[in-house]
């Protein structure tokens, strides 16, 4: 069943004089518990896909459904409740409050919906064991690692158990190790609580652990990559540097 | 409850972090409001006093009979017995006034000045009574001995008890005092408690039989005031109304009944514009306390902008988002505005102290009332939210995508880049509007006040586009001062222009405020000097505290070295203006005594001074000041009509004259005028003129030595006296002094503030300075010199702004008022600012400085 859908996504920018065509005309289709990734070089527009794909941003042209909105008609308003509700969000940079609590950091988003964090004590654990931080519910971002810090902040993108979950470049700022370990989070998320996740990403590694890789150049999907769940990971990475370098050439 | 979690979790949380900001952006709500109240609070204690002072002396009089001219000759007392026949009229209660001192006093030395008129008269003030019926209205509380039994010329007195303390006295001592006929002496039987009426004249006061004072001061048959109680002890407005009808058409035009009240409205009506500039000077105040909160929010919102990118991200809608800004500037607003109460608590005991030796007045604190309380309160919650407004509103609009950016943008808005246009149309607008003036309605200057901040805010938004051209000035000095890394530090300005230009624009304020202050001081002391030298005119000026008749004056002309000795009487008249009847002072002078001693200073520079003299010697004729010509739109040849003693006289205006004696509103007439139209021979004051070569001292010593004691005269230089009515000046603007310097304080902590988040948001830029080899010492010149900078442009700013802004408050003070003063801009006032400001910004900068300079170069590298 389709959860997303993008139907001819355009999205133009006025840079200076000139007007640059991010994408041009993008369709595609994300189905329930699916873990996909975007990739392609830089400019290629995967950015400005996941911007229109999570309600941050309105297309010039062409139509986001999620469930059964349609993003690009909602007032600001609505998208706004479309994203607390819908969509989760992991950053690059983390974003977690630096006053919160990593606890607190997680159940921010239902504190944002006037919801009672106590009433969501159970969820909380089961999330805090999901990402393997139960000792270390009490401490202040700038107490944990990187990793930690991304942990968290997947714990908090899925406390509102949303349709998607969107994360940009997740592993953009972390060593090799802990980017694997968050991959892995998020590939465990999508297997166990059926989660659809879309990861934008130019590390070829963590595209791997998607089912599908879509690859995007100069506003157009130029290829997809799916690979038999049974492809060994290295296999994978290899296909996708394979394709980059190609679309890269 | 989602309030209260937010609050919890985000509001309380982010307070908490940047807790020193909160606390410095707290200063300026708390300053702001703390001046509010401390103004308010002593302007009311100030009133209070006036109208105590009165109600002291009509005690509970309902209605009070005084003469229209107050002369010292009284009124007849067959008008007691008028009064008291008329229907509704139960006590009528005669007083006459005293003034004298007691004889072994030394020779007194002061001449006791008030700007607003409450001059204590620096002696004894006697009252006589009618003993069976002033206890009726005025309340006497005796501590020892007893009160005055019946009226007869017995000579005892009944004293407050501090006066006595201080002059050694006690019940069964006589009292020596001195009155026309000499040292007499009068049998202490009493002593009251320094309340009620013993507060009249300070404490420095007592009560007499009436007959004996007549007897003792010659004044047999005359009174100077009657009060009145009335058959029913609250009788309605109308009914006391009809009564005062009544009795002024019995007693006829001479004599005029007043409500007891009335006679402190004048004085307070004086004090008025006063009240109305320090109101003006702690809304400023307040004002620069909002630059400060709006700078400080600004700075949280440019900060915070990842995070608030990151809380639209995940489902914060806009509303949420502002609401979080105005939570914080709630909680600002409402503990700092408590804060500013306790302070202007404190404040306004300073300044009431302040204010009662600017008014020669006893002021007591008075408890602060709850309303006033109140409305500092509600300011300094309404301001703080306003100036948050702005801010909160951009956090709002923060974009969801700031979140996935790898910095905080710092976008400037519309107003940085653009502002400049409508900078230019305020500062056109309100300079318009403030020199044109058309609210002559608005008394209180709110209006006005209006223009100021419309000016302020034009001057303002043209910082932004001028701060690069202020840096490629400076960048020699700055460099030559700071070295190398000084000139990357006053760089620095341009990074963030919303930010340099809103403190910038704090000091801006600040340092107008003391331009305006110091120059309005000077100009008013500069013509207060050259006023005072005709005023005061000859070198000696002689005044007494017994009336003076007019022969002590050919006496004193007889002393060896006296050139010339003029007389001058100073009573009330009326005056029949086309509105009604307008209460001013006559200055009775002899023209041609007066033009030997000194000189007459006439507003036109092309007066002749021997025909004015010439028409004033025909009779009937006066000369006006300058602020009843402009008031009232009269010139020369024009006539007025003032009431004499045979009833409304016109008189013809001779000359304009510059005369700023009893507010300005005062004529001067001849003494022969004087003598034939109000019946009065006696002098307040004589000006002498000394032999040209003649030392002034010995003069003086020479006239005290042959008739200081007999007539007891004060004898005193008019240079001293000048200098005491520049120093009296001076305390009076010590209060807009106070002001100012508040103002400066405050744009001094939005310099703290600024700089402080300009480290932490370098604090990587710093480390890697440090890393490649910058010096502690050069990190701590770098912020010195972007503080400088700030200090430099705030300072110019403010002395242009308040130049501009001086110059335009002056031009309509002399319209609205009718004084016409010189203006003067004092050149080391000038300097004195500038040079206040920089010290100031480099004081402000020493924390952020010594907080950058000890930045960790590991730590700060990694700093996110």
């Amino acid at each position: 069943m389709s959860i997303l859908k993008a139907s001819k996504l355009r999205k133009e920018y006025q840079l200076g004089e000139h007007v640059v065509e991010a994408l041009k005309g993008i369709n595609f289709e994300v189905k329930q518990g699916e873990f996909i990734a975007i990739m392609g070089p830089s400019g290629s527009g995967k950015s400005t896909l996941l911007h229109l794909l999570g309600g941050l941003d309105s297309p010039s042209d062409g139509e986001v459904t999620l469930g059964d909105a349609h993003l690009s008609q909602l007032t600001e308003y609505q998208a706004t409740l479309a994203r607390r509700h819908n969509v989760g969000f992991v950053f690059q940079f983390f974003n977690l409050l630096p006053t919160l609590t990593a606890e607190e950091n997680i159940l921010l988003p239902l504190i944002i919906d006037g919801k009672n964090p106590n009433e969501y004590e159970e969820r909380l654990n089961h999330l805090l064991d999901l990402v393997g931080l139960h000792d270390r519910r009490s401490h202040k971002p700038d107490q944990l690692s990187g990793g930690e810090q991304q942990r968290v902040a997947i714990a908090r993108a899925l406390v509102t158990e949303p349709a998607i979950l969107l994360a940009d470049e997740p592993t953009g700022n972390l060593d090799t190790r802990t980017g694997t370990s968050i991959m892995e989070l998020l590939q465990r998320s999508c297997r166990e609580l059926s989660q659809t996740v879309i990861v934008v990403t130019h590390d070829p590694r963590a595209a791997s652990y998607a089912a599908r890789v879509i690859f995007l150049r100069d506003g157009n999907i130029v290829k997809e990559f799916k690979p038999s769940s049974k492809t060994p990971l290295n296999e994978r990475m290899s296909g996708i540097m394979s394709t980059m370098q190609a679309l890269e050439s | 409850m989602t309030l209260l979690r937010q609050i919890r979790y985000l509001t309380l949380r982010s307070i908490r972090a940047r807790w020193l900001r909160f606390i410095l952006s707290g200063f300026g709500i708390v300053l702001g409001v703390a001046v509010m109240l401390s103004i308010s609070v002593t302007n009311r204690a100030a009133l209070n006093s006036i109208m105590r002072l009165f109600s002291n002396t009509s005690g509970s009089a309902k209605l009070t009979v005084t003469t229209s001219s107050q002369s010292t000759s009284g009124f007849p007392d067959i008008v007691l017995r008028t009064i008291r026949n008329i229907p509704n009229v139960e006590v009528a209660s005669p007083i006459l006034h005293i003034t004298t001192i007691a004889a072994d006093d030394a020779s007194p030395e002061q001449i006791a000045f008030g700007l607003f008129g409450t001059q204590g008269t620096g002696g004894l003030t006697l009252h006589g009574i009618d003993p069976a019926m002033d206890p009726s209205l005025r309340e006497y509380k005796l501590v020892t001995g007893i009160f005055l039994q019946d009226n007869s010329t017995k000579r005892e007195v009944v004293l407050v008890e501090t006066y006595a303390v201080d002059k050694g006295l006690q019940v069964g001592d006589w009292l020596e005092i001195i009155t026309p006929n000499g040292v007499e002496s009068l049998k202490i039987i009493g002593l009251i408690a320094r309340e009620g009426a013993g507060q009249i004249n300070n404490g420095s006061f007592g009560i007499i039989r009436l007959l004996a004072a007549q007897e003792l001061f010659n004044r047999t048959g005359e009174l100077d005031q009657v009060d009145i109680l009335t058959t029913d002890p609250n009788p309605s407005p109308i009914e006391l109304d009809t009564l005062k009808n009544n009795l002024q058409l019995r007693i006829g035009r001479g004599l005029s009944v007043t409500y007891p009240s009335s006679q402190g409205e004048r004085m307070t009506q004086m004090l008025q514009n006063y009240q109305i500039g320090l109101n003006f000077m702690s809304g400023i105040a307040l004002f620069v306390g909002a630059f400060l909160i709006f700078n400080a929010f600004a700075m949280t919102v440019i900060e915070r902008t990842r995070e608030f990118g990151m809380l639209r991200t995940i489902g914060m809608t806009r509303n949420q988002v502002t609401g979080l800004i105005l939570l914080e500037a709630g909680a600002l607003g409402i503990f700092g505005s408590m804060a500013g109460i306790s302070l202007g608590m404190a404040l306004a005991r300073g300044l009431t102290t302040l204010m009662g030796v600017i008014l020669n007045q006893e002021l007591s604190f008075v408890e602060v009332p709850f309303n006033d309380m109140f409305f500092s309160w509600t300011a300094g919650v309404f301001v703080t939210f306003l100036a948050a407004g702005i801010p909160a509103w951009q956090a709002g609009r923060i974009s969801p995508m700031e979140a996935l950016r790898v910095r905080g943008k710092s976008g400037e808005g519309w107003l940085i880049s653009e502002g400049w246009k409508l900078g230019i149309t305020l500062l056109v607008i309100s300079t318009v509007l403030l020199i044109a003036n058309p609210f002559p309605f608005d008394v209180q200057f709110r209006l006005g006040s209006l223009t100021v901040f419309g000016l302020f805010s034009g001057a303002t938004l043209l910082i932004p586009n001028t701060v690069h051209s202020w840096e490629k000035i400076t960048r020699p000095i700055i460099k030559w001062i700071y070295g190398a890394s000084g000139s990357l530090g006053s760089r620095n300005i341009q990074r963030s222009r919303q930010r340099t230009t809103l403190t910038v624009a704090a000091l801006m304020v600040g340092v107008a405020m003391v331009i305006m202050t110091r120059s309005m001081t000077e100009s008013f002391a500069g013509d207060l000097r050259n006023w005072m030298s005709a005023y005061i005119g000859g070198d000696i000026f002689a005044s007494s505290s017994v009336p003076m008749r007019s022969d002590v004056g050919q006496r004193i002309d007889s002393v060896p070295g006296v050139e010339a000795v003029a007389p001058i009487r100073y009573f009330n008249v009326d005056w029949q203006t086309a509105d009604g009847v307008e209460q001013i002072n006559f200055m009775a002078l002899d023209p041609v005594a007066y033009a030997r001693v000194t000189d007459f200073v006439f507003s036109d520079d092309n007066t002749n001074t021997e025909q004015v003299v010439q028409r004033l010697q025909k009779g009937n004729a006066i000369l006006i000041s300058s602020v009843l010509s402009e008031k009232y739109g009269l010139k020369t040849g024009d006539y007025i009509e003032l009431r004499t003693r045979s009833g409304y006289l016109a008189f013809e205006i001779a000359a304009v004259v510059v005369d700023f004696y009893n507010q300005g509103l005062v004529v001067q007439g001849t003494w022969d005028d004087m003598k034939r139209y109000f019946r009065i021979n006696d002098a307040s004051t004589f000006f002498i003129k000394v032999n040209e070569g003649q030392s002034i001292d010995e003069v003086k010593r020479r006239i005290d030595d042959l008739y200081g004691k007999r007539y007891r005269l004060i004898l005193i230089s008019n240079t001293s006296i000048r200098e005491q009515a520049l120093t009296l000046m001076d305390q009076a603007f010590s209060m807009f002094d106070v002001m100012a310097l508040i103002s400066i304080v405050v744009g001094s902590l939005g310099i703290v503030n600024t700089l402080t988040m300009s480290v932490i948001e370098r604090t990587r830029e710093i480390g890697m300075l440090r890393a490649i080899g910058m010096t502690r010492a050069q990190i701590i010149y770098m912020v010195l010199a972007e503080a400088g900078l700030i200090g430099v442009i705030g300072g110019v700013l403010g002395v242009g702004t308040g130049m501009v802004l001086a110059r335009i408050l002056f031009i309509g003070m002399t319209t609205m008022s009718g004084y016409q003063l010189t203006f003067v801009m004092p050149p080391e006032g000038i300097l004195i600012s500038l040079i206040a400001a920089v010290i100031i910004s480099q004081i402000a900068a020493i924390f952020p400085s010594r907080r950058a300079s000890k930045v960790k170069i590991l730590e700060a590298v990694h700093y996110e």
